[in-house]
């Protein structure tokens, strides 16, 4: 089950990262640094069905299946650690 | 998963140093950007104790050598992501 983190309320951000991965740390922190809640899975950190259910949802999204990817409103997605498009994106 | 394996900040500027040396003998470059850079050799580190092999940390290894060759730093990928971005994933 994804994580959550506490914040402003708005767009349904869902970030699916690597827990190794320095680029998707710094999305993790930005967005903590704007406050918005968000929900983000450590694909690394799971296996089996988990994890393979989750790779058919980011694939959905990303076809080449790379971290960082936020997904916001389930209708839009960022791909990598774009700090402007997703400021721009959430309007902070 | 089970416990993250323990990396110590030795271990991460041990690591660091050397891989430091190895590139810039082979004509490359670590980011300049010393914290970041240290964050990717953890990950390395991570992956080690995980997988026994270096599987790059913004990759997602299978955990089967065999499987994750191309995907062990430095990976396949790396001089054509230097190429495109002037930088590796």
């Amino acid at each position: 089950m994804a994580k959550h983190v506490p914040g402003k309320k708005g767009s349904y951000i869902m970030l699916y990262a690597l827990s190794t991965c320095p680029w998707c740390q710094k999305t993790k922190r930005l967005l903590d640094e704007m406050g918005m809640e968000y929900y983000y899975e450590d694909v690394d950190l799971l296996s089996g069905d988990a994890r393979r259910d989750v790779m058919v949802d980011i694939e959905r999204w990303n076809p080449n299946r790379s971290f960082p990817t936020v997904v916001v409103d389930d209708s839009r997605c960022i791909i990598g650690f774009q700090e402007n498009e997703l400021r721009n994106l959430l309007k902070v | 998963m089970s416990a993250e394996p323990a990396v110590s900040k030795e271990d991460i500027d041990q690591l660091y140093s050397r891989l430091k040396k190895e590139a810039e003998a082979t004509g490359y470059f670590l980011n300049p950007d010393i914290d970041f850079t240290k964050s990717l050799v953890k990950g390395l580190l991570v992956n080690e104790g995980r997988y026994g092999y270096w599987a790059c940390p913004c990759r997602l290894a299978e955990g089967v050598k065999s499987t994750d060759l191309d995907i062990i730093c430095p990976c396949d990928y790396r001089d054509a992501d230097l190429g495109q971005y002037g930088t590796c994933y």
